[in-house]
């Protein structure tokens, strides 16, 4: 059973679960907008075939990647990568939300609820879950924060997309940061 | 005579072999490797040929020893692929018995000069260092790297998971003398 958390203030329940080829036009609403996108490595989707090829061919395959529903409804998705060898202790989080439900806290349960579901069903290999955000990416490291993980520093020209070397912030929470870690 | 005006860096060659072994397999030289060591003449002989000379860019360092050049260490600057192509791992080894004299320094500081241009693509070099590792941190840090911060439980090293820093540098950067 996929947990469940109540939004106090608006009653409305926030589930997690994978995507299917039918939650393809809820996907294209945060998949095509360019205020999702912008510190994201891809460019917006133009075309329903952009929703059904990473559905079908990376989200359906995926280690570990679910819908973030309002009510049921698909409003974005999370995902977190597996590591293998020398790096399976590790696992990076990321995620996208529709632009018209952010500010409300969702992203946070979203991040709350990923990172004790893959502790609970990975560990004890995985011990740290990260996440890395662009430096100029307020909002999400707000999230993060909120969700509990730590800033560990800042990863200076980390990464190049769209063209520009991008400066990081590393984030990380620990199986052991989280209530009830059962390590 | 500073040991480190004799120092050169060069690829490896399969004639390096019985130098390489020494601190391939020694425990001490090894103890902060991710890797085991080396046991035998023929896993040296396959690691040269398969890991060593075909990498984006590894050099030996050599010590300058009557007109011959004895491998000693070497550095190591391994690239990502794909969109993390920017950004190049960099590790070391030095045999133990020339610890202490400022080697890898000089080193990792004539490497620095001319990886960047050996591998345009590449803005970012980072090491990740254990936390006892001490050595290691001022190595980096007289050669003009950057503490970043630490990171917890980030990877394993011989089996145990371990809390490592994260040390970079630029393409950008000004060499610190």
């Amino acid at each position: 059973m996929d947990p469940e958390v109540k939004n106090s203030n608006f009653s409305e329940i926030i589930t997690l679960r994978p995507l299917e080829v039918s939650d393809v036009d809820n996907l294209m609403v945060w998949a095509s907008d360019e205020r999702v996108a912008r510190f994201c490595p891809w460019e917006p989707n133009t075309k329903r075939e952009q929703g059904l090829d990473f559905i079908i061919n990376r989200a359906i395959p995926h280690p570990w990647l679910r819908a973030i529903c309002l009510n049921g409804k698909p409003i974005g998705s999370i995902s977190v990568t597996k590591n293998s060898g020398n790096d399976a202790c590790r696992g990076e989080i990321g995620y996208n939300l529709a632009w018209e439900h952010w500010g409300k806290g969702i992203a946070t349960k979203a991040v709350k609820m990923a990172v004790k579901a893959v502790f609970e069903e990975w560990g004890p290999e995985l011990e740290r879950v990260e996440g890395l955000v662009d430096v100029e990416n307020v909002g999400s490291q707000r999230v993060l924060e909120k969700a509990g993980f730590y800033r560990e520093g800042l990863l200076r020209r980390y990464v190049v997309f769209k063209g520009r070397s991008r400066d990081m912030v590393m984030f990380s929470i620990l199986c052991s940061d989280v209530e009830n870690c059962s390590l | 005579m500073d040991p480190t005006s004799r120092i050169t860096l060069r690829p490896f060659k399969l004639t390096d072999v019985d130098d390489f072994l020494k601190y391939a397999g020694d425990k001490t030289a090894t103890r902060y490797m991710r890797w085991n060591p080396i046991t035998s003449r023929e896993e040296a002989l396959t690691h040269l040929e398969t890991v060593a000379i075909p990498h984006p860019w590894r050099r030996s360092i050599g010590l300058l020893d009557d007109d011959e050049d004895r491998s000693i260490g070497y550095i190591s600057i391994f690239p990502g692929s794909g969109d993390d192509r920017s950004r190049a791992n960099v590790g070391y080894i030095l045999a133990a018995e020339y610890w202490g004299q400022g080697i890898v320094t000089a080193a990792l500081r004539i490497a620095v000069s001319t990886v960047f241009a050996d591998l345009p693509e590449v803005v970012r070099l980072q090491a990740l260092v254990e936390v006892e590792h001490r050595a290691s941190q001022r190595v980096l840090e007289k050669a003009g790297f950057l503490r970043e911060g630490l990171l917890r439980k980030y990877g394993y090293c011989k089996g145990e998971i371990r809390d490592l820093f994260i040390y970079s540098l630029l393409s950008t950067d000004q060499l610190r003398i």
